[in-house]
């Protein structure tokens, strides 16, 4: 058996009692010292992580740090961790957003909504946003699986104010339920809603912009 | 937002009935109210598309798939071992450490970088040198090192031996005082008594000019300093043709 299958996905939202308790035991043999518990964990979690740092930082090299980052801090303050006050994921998530936070205000990438044409991202290579889309004849869910067309919603994720690219992130790429992303965010369910809807709304706009600046 | 009527329905109230509906768990009456507003609202209507469709964007974005060699690295910097000797010795027994282990594998990472430095020959030869100095110091000194080793470290011991040490100094102080009094007194006596005429031994020191250096210093130093020094020169016929060199020569003060 793997490490990665000790775990199943179930341990994510939607978790069922036994995941959880599964998890808690993991977390109690990991701060007994056992290094094997310590792997599982490492092993469960750690595409998870790395997928919110890539969304939200934008850049494979910086996801992978601030990925190890977070597992030395998790590593560190493990002992922390209270399994009556919430899933464990709601608190690796925690830990995650607060370093993503840190990250961000330390590398002062602010990439706000209207700057849509200026300085591009790793993905966009040199040209702005509205000179790489080639083919707009087609809606955009028809293209959307596709390895530019989602190079070019990453880059557009990248242009949302901070407070908007994590609601999404933790909303529609890591399929957190509300209540588990208003303890991430500390902030009420409404503004939780609020900011998706708003979040949505600002990546839509951005690359209707860019269809239409193309067109 | 500013608020709008429409419908029965204001803007605020479809916001926040927005997400249900994206995630379609609105229903009936509330459902047909909010798709009402939607169609009539100048401002929620646009709204409710944009947010779909971003919905949709977002949704469609796969997960990446993170680098090999990512859980290897966090391994390695949170339990310092790389994943497969984790793998390897993860079903065999793990030791038990101590917290004396803890703390010597701790005290020898630490000090590792101070040892290299010290380790080197420079450094060894400059500590040699330093001992040897040392104790040959304190051989001298005549300390021992069993009177090291007797040596009580307990409060009442040291405070003792300060007093002992505080009472010997003073003693020889003033024993000194009592000899230095008994030597000037021994002085004036000595000045009282009239002194005895002692036998004539003059010598002939003619040619003895080792008694008297300073004299001959000064006799050295003593000239002039516009002499006149004749340079070396073939002797002519008369004195009057040797060429006269003028040198200033300046008086050196030791």
């Amino acid at each position: 058996m793997t490490p990665a299958t000790v775990l199943p996905r179930t341990v994510f939202p939607g978790a069922q009692v036994e995941d959880v308790q599964v998890v808690a035991m993991l977390v109690r043999r990991c701060i007994a010292g056992d290094s094997a518990a310590w792997e599982e964990i490492v092993q469960t979690y750690n595409r998870r992580i790395y997928n919110i740092c890539y969304r939200f930082a934008g850049s494979r090299d910086d996801a992978e740090d601030l990925t190890q980052e977070v597992f030395i801090k998790m590593y560190r303050t493990l002992s922390a961790y209270d399994s009556s006050k919430g899933a464990f994921v709601t608190w690796v998530t925690t830990i995650t957003r607060n370093l993503l936070v840190d990250h961000f205000r330390k590398s002062k990438q602010d990439r706000m909504t209207d700057s849509i044409d200026t300085a591009s991202s790793e993905h966009e290579d040199v040209l702005p946003l509205s000179e790489q889309i080639q083919d707009t004849s087609a809606p955009p869910d028809s293209h959307v699986r596709s390895r530019e067309v989602s190079e070019r919603v990453h880059a557009a994720l990248g242009k949302l104010s901070p407070e908007l690219r994590e609601a999404v992130i933790l909303r529609d790429l890591q399929d957190m339920d509300y209540r588990e992303i208003a303890t991430v965010l500390r902030v009420p369910e409404g503004t939780v809603k609020s900011r998706i809807n708003r979040g949505r709304a600002e990546l839509a706009r951005l690359l209707q912009r860019t269809y239409k600046q193309v067109m | 937002m500013p608020e709008h009527i429409q419908n029965g329905m204001q803007c605020h109230e479809f916001e926040a009935l927005l997400s249900d509906v994206l995630d379609r768990v609105l229903s009936g009456v509330e459902l047909d109210r909010f798709q009402a507003h939607a169609q009539s609202c100048a401002m929620c209507g646009p709204l409710l598309t944009e947010a779909e469709a971003g919905r949709t964007w977002l949704k469609g974005l796969t997960e990446v798939e993170p680098p090999a060699s990512l859980v290897g690295s966090i391994l390695a910097s949170t339990t310092g071992v790389d994943s497969q000797r984790l793998r390897a010795t993860a079903h065999a027994p793990q030791p038990r450490i101590s917290r004396l282990e803890h703390a010597q594998a701790w005290l020898s990472g630490s000090l590792e970088p101070i040892l290299a430095t010290i380790r080197q020959p420079r450094f060894a030869m400059s500590f040699g040198m330093a001992f040897f100095a040392l104790s040959v110091g304190l051989t001298v000194a005549g300390v021992k090192p069993s009177d090291v080793r007797q040596i009580s470290l307990r409060p009442a011991a040291i405070r003792r031996t300060y007093y002992a040490t505080q009472a010997k100094v003073v003693r020889y102080y003033e024993n000194a005082r009592i000899v230095y009094e008994l030597q000037s007194r021994l002085r004036e006596f000595r000045r009282m008594v009239p002194a005895e005429p002692g036998p004539a031994t003059q010598k002939d020191h003619k040619n003895d000019t080792t008694q008297q250096p300073e004299q001959r210093e000064e006799r050295n130093y003593s000239r002039s300093d516009h002499d006149y020094l004749l340079a070396r020169a073939p002797l002519g016929p008369n004195r009057d043709d040797l060429p006269v060199v003028s040198v200033s020569t300046y008086r050196r003060f030791v």
